[in-house]
This record gives structure tokens, sequence and C-alpha cells, in this order.
């Protein structure tokens, strides 16, 4: 029989081959219990992290800013806690990298906002990177903290006076909460710290260059 | 496509309505992703408006292009070739009035909710709910008038057009209704987003434009088409193979390794459909490549395009390559060789061949015509070399650490200029397309020939 003079053939052999695919690609990952439970540390957001999430919908950021660090060397150490910043915050000179990210850090997130695009860097990381008033400036007038960047000024969420709305302060708190559902930089540092203290017992400075805490 | 032996009278309503709304939302769409590629440079133009903001107009730019423009260029071309391969009327004029009615609210209040913030927030899917279950009903009016001419066809015998234009049909439904279903989380949803995202691409905009292209190459060239045999392999290959493929936009990313794997390997076989395609395109636009129109120089430069963004894609998917190109601006410009330079340089020649058959009068000026494909033609290749360029340096500057990212941001500056006189170029020729459309429609000669 020819399928192609077929139309109602032609359909529903169209459709049982979509099926197959989609049962495969997407039925199984839905199904899947390594895709649906919740890091070790992972919390729900609170009211103002989720009100701050919508802002980031509405406002289309992960047009410009994914939220997934991938797998690759160059992005854990590159969304990572540069030597200077680890200095500055817990007194240690450490490259601590980014673990890349996973699916149980994602459990909260409806809709998810993984991205595609990085007009401007990965988000995934950036809780805890810099202070609330860093962020709130940024927001207001983007190239007085990053100079050469080319993101919108959010003017719209700040008063006459340039003081946060509760638009901006929800923002701030939403991004703040990102990349905290693993205790990276904590765990991190104490790593760095016991393989500080390891190699001063020992003297030897080779101890140090494992497991994501690297001195330089 | 032999023709009937009783000529039948198309009235053709829908048809040139369908085809006149999407030129208009054309012309806005394309416009407001000019606004955006200035916005690259001067980041403070119409700044100060949320309404105006990047992260809001983009999803107006991709939905109004993506639905607005191109699939409802394809739907009227699809009310004018169907009937005439069929050998019958289409099933309802008046079914197909009422779905551009509704078409043209769902464009409409697109816009005003998007420039709202009102969305979902997911890449083509960000229509809010109750618009979502008007294009439903609109597609479901489309599908019946569709399906209702093919049941009235005269010919035993259906085309390869036919079979792919159902495929679309079915193929947009199943993407949109489960895709749009508000149950996925997390990751989960992330790789429905990117099942009905890719597909969206893949088995909606691709099968319409081949669909189209396979009627209007033959028809343009006056040559028969080169094999039936290839037309089935090219047919069967897409519907098996293209649905397993979504993942590869997270590779490297938070899913399994083996979902990544089996994205690369389908992503990699999509080579044989397309190639099947191509190889039946150029075999039948033998012959034509010197002497062509302007109508063959879209055909056969979108043809090539095509072949060159589904060389890319696959290309992509693999490991090595993916992880210097994706997130990059490399990908918008691959984007752009599929929806623009290969699937509306399809639905652009298909317009300028069917609109005077429909109206009975010449195109108003096949200068302006010629003027519009090199527009496009120049505009498009200035807008995606630059960023393939720009693009790779950049992917490659990320695989170095010790840069900063505001310095990568730096290397695309220059490339992010040429983009915007490129994108200067595409909207320039857009609108001596809708004039040129717009005089014949009110031409002179109109009159002239009703009279």
């Amino acid at each position: 029989m020819k399928f192609e003079s077929k139309a109602v053939m032609l359909v529903l052999l169209v459709a049982a081959f979509m099926a197959l695919g989609t049962y495969f690609t997407m039925i199984v990952p839905l199904m899947s219990k390594e895709l649906n439970t919740a890091t070790k540390d992972a919390t729900p957001y609170t009211e103002l992290e989720l009100k701050g999430k919508r802002i980031y919908e509405s406002e289309g950021c992960m047009y410009c800013h994914t939220q997934q660090v991938r797998n690759l060397l160059a992005e854990t150490k590159r969304y990572g806690m540069g030597e200077e910043e680890t200095f500055k915050r817990f007194g240690i000179r450490a490259l601590i990298q980014a673990p890349p990210s996973q699916p149980g850090e994602y459990v909260f997130d409806k809709p998810h906002l993984l991205g595609t695009r990085r007009a401007g860097p990965d988000l995934a990381r950036v809780g805890g990177k810099y202070d609330n008033t860093w962020h709130l400036n940024h927001f207001r007038d983007p190239r007085s903290t990053s100079p050469g960047s080319f993101m919108p000024a959010y003017t719209w969420l700040f008063d006459k006076n340039g003081q946060p709305k509760e638009e901006a302060i929800a923002l701030v708190a939403y991004i703040q909460k990102l990349g905290t559902n693993l205790k990276w930089r904590e765990e991190g540092v104490e790593q760095a710290r016991k393989l500080a203290a390891a190699e001063a017992e020992s003297g030897n400075a080779n101890v140090a260059a494992v497991n994501g805490a690297e001195k330089q | 496509m032999a023709e009937p032996a009783v000529k039948i009278q198309h009235e053709d309503r829908s048809a040139r309505f369908f085809m006149y709304t999407a030129i208009a939302f054309f012309l806005i769409t394309i416009t407001i992703g000019l606004i955006m590629a200035i916005k690259f440079i001067f980041p403070e133009f119409l700044g100060g408006i949320g309404a105006l903001s990047f992260g809001r107009i983009r999803a107006i730019h991709t939905n109004g292009v993506l639905f607005g423009w191109l699939l409802a260029a394809n739907m009227g071309l699809a009310y004018y070739v169907v009937p005439r391969l069929c050998g019958a009327k289409l099933f309802s004029e008046k079914l197909g009035m009422v779905t551009l009615a509704l078409w043209i609210v769902i464009l409409l209040a697109a816009v005003v909710t998007l420039a709202a913030g009102d969305t979902q927030a997911r890449e083509y899917l960000e229509l809010n709910g109750w618009l979502d279950i008007l294009v439903t009903i609109a597609w479901v009016m489309f599908a019946v008038n569709i399906f209702g001419t093919i049941a009235q066809r005269t010919y035993n015998q259906m085309y390869v057009s036919l079979w792919y234009l159902m495929g679309t049909i079915l193929w947009t439904a199943i993407l949109w209704i489960v895709g749009n279903l508000p149950v996925y989380s997390g990751v989960n949803d992330a790789n429905v987003n990117w099942w009905f995202g890719h597909n969206a691409v893949g088995l909606i905009f691709t099968p319409f434009g081949v669909a189209m292209a396979y009627y209007f190459i033959p028809k343009s060239t006056g040559n028969p088409l080169y094999s039936h045999k290839l037309s089935i392999i090219g047919f069967w290959t897409i519907a098996l193979l293209y649905i397993w493929t979504g993942a590869h936009h997270i590779i490297f990313g938070p899913i399994p390794t083996w979902l990544q794997t089996v994205a690369i390997l389908f992503s990699v076989s999509l080579l044989i459909p397309v190639w099947t395609v191509i190889a039946n395109f150029f075999g039948t636009l033998r012959g034509k490549w010197a002497q062509g129109d302007y109508i063959v120089k879209f055909l056969l430069s979108g043809t090539v395009f095509y072949l060159l963004t589904c060389f890319q894609g696959p290309m992509h998917s693999l490991r090595s390559v993916n992880q210097i190109v994706s997130k990059t601006d490399w990908i918008p410009g691959h984007a752009h060789m599929a929806v623009f330079g290969a699937f509306s340089f399809f639905a652009m020649a298909g317009i300028y061949y069917a609109l005077p058959r429909i109206l009975k009068r010449p195109i108003y000026s096949d200068k302006l015509g010629e003027w519009h494909f090199w527009f496009s033609f120049v505009g498009f290749l200035g807008f995606s070399v630059s960023l393939w360029i720009g693009g790779f340096l950049q992917g490659l500057q990320w695989m170095d650490h010790t840069i900063s990212f505001l310095d990568t941001v730096k290397t695309m500056y220059p490339y992010y200029v040429v983009r915007m006189i490129a994108a200067l170029l595409m909207v320039s020729g857009q609108i001596i397309f809708a004039f040129n459309i717009y005089k014949t429609v009110r031409s002179e000669n109109a009159q002239l020939a009703m009279a």
C-alpha cells in the first residue's frame, strides 16, 4: 500500500513516529528520579524571591543570561570564585571552581530559566558574588558597575529619587538566591582550608590541586 | 500536478488576505529586530521605557516573525496551493476569513501582552494561556479547511507538498498543545521547552517551507519534479528523525548524558532528509540558474541557505563544536539563516508567484522585486557572517577564564555594528517588498483589468 496516497494512513504513521521520539526524549526523562530529586541543600523560593523571579521573567532577563554552568573546565573556573574574591571574603588565596549545574538545583523552577544565549554572563552561580547595593546600582545604571556592558538600565524599577521599588528589591533577592541550592562557596573554602593545612603540615605544595579547590 | 479537466474558479480570498496580513506584520516585527540590533550599540536607545526594553521586544520580534509573518504567509500560500493540487475549491472561504480574523486578534493581543511583560518566559512559548487556546482554535480551523479540501480532491494521487502540509498540521498541533501544558518544572521544563522549540523550526517551519518550495520550484521554473523517490525518502526520514533532537540545546548542561548523546546522533542523521530534499530541489532547478528572475533567485538562494543551515545544525550538535559556539551570537546567525534565509525566501517567492495569478495582473515592478532580493540577500549575509565570526571568537575567549566576560563583550562590538547595518538593509528590502505588493494590489492596472 502506498501511504502517500492515503491521507488517513499518512497522518497515523506520522503521529506514530512522533510518539516514538517523544516517548524516549521527553516522557522517559519526565519520569526519571534523577531529574526530579532536589539537591541536599535545595530550598523553595521565599515569597519575595518568587516575586523577583517573576520580574526576571517579565523583563526577559533569560534572553541574555543563561542559568547553567556547563560541564566544561573553563566554565567552572570562569563562574567560580576567583583568587582575589576568595581572599577578600574568606582570607585564603584559592580559586574555588563552580560546580557544573545539576538537575536537582532546579526542581523549584517553574518555569525553568536555563536560557540559551549569553549576551551577558551566566547567572547560575551569581548568588553571593556581589552585595545587594552592587546589584541595585547595576540595575539602575549598568555601566556604573560594569563599563562596556550594553545591558539596559532598568530605571522603571526605581522611583524618582533613584530609590529601589519593591520590584527591584525582589529581583535582587532572587538573584542572590541563584546557585545557593548547592553550598559550593562554603564547601569549596572549607576544602581549600583543609588542603592548606595539610600542605603546611607536610610541607608539600603539590597536595593542593585536588577536587575543585586549586591553589595558585 | 496535472491541471483539472474542468477549469475551477478559485476565489482565493483567504489566501490573499493572509498574505497581506503576513507582510504587514513582517514590516512591524522586522523593524523591532532592527531596534534590537541598535540597542547592542546604543543601550540607551529608546531606553527608560519598560515596554520598549530589549527583554520585552525580543519576544515580540521572535513570535512576530515566526507566527505573524512566516506562519501566516505559509497559511496564505497553503490556501492557494492546496485547492490547485486537489483540483477542488477551498473547503470554506468563510472559515478561512474567520481564521484570519482570529489570527489578527491573536497577533495584536500578543504584542500588547508581551510588551506589558505578560509572558510564560519559555522561549517561543511566551504567549499567555488564553492566547495559547485561541491559537489552538485557529489552528484547528486551518486544519479543517485544509483536510476538508483534501477530502474533496478530484485527483487520487497526492503531490508531495500535500504530505508535508498534512504532517505540518499534525506536528504543529501536537507540539503546541503538549508544549504549552502547564505541568513541567525544572530541567524537565527546559527539556520540553526545547522539544518544542527545536521542533517548531524542524516540524513546523521546515516542512511548511519545504511543502511550498516543492510546489513553487517546479511551477516557477517550468521543470518537472526531479525525483519522486527522493521526495518519499525525504519526507519519511524527517518524520522519523527530527523529533529526537531537541536536547541538543542543552549539551554539557544539567540533563543526562544519554539524552544529550541521543540528541546528537539524531541531529547528525538529519543530513539524510535534508540532503535528499536539497538534491531534489537542485535537480528540479537544473538549467534555470542563470536565467532566473527574482522568484527563482529567492528559491535558489533559499535552497542554498537551507543546505547550509542544516549543515551547521548537525555540526553544532557535536560536542567539540558545541562547546565553542553554543550560547554565543553564532546561534542567532544560524537561526536567521533557517527562518529568514531559507523559509522566508521560499515564502516571498511563493507570494510573488501566487499573487499575480490570484489578482490576474502582473507584479507592480519586477525591478523592485530584484531590489527586494538583493537587499534581503546582502543584508542577511552581513547579518549572519558578522555574527558567525564574532560569535566564534567570543566562544573561544570564553574558553579562557582569565579573560573577563566584559572583555569578551567588547570583542563583539565591531561585529554588532556590522550586524546593525546589515539589519537596516534587511528592513529596507522588506519595505520595498511591502511597497511593491501594495502597489500591485492598488494599481491602476487593476481597474483596467476589472473594467
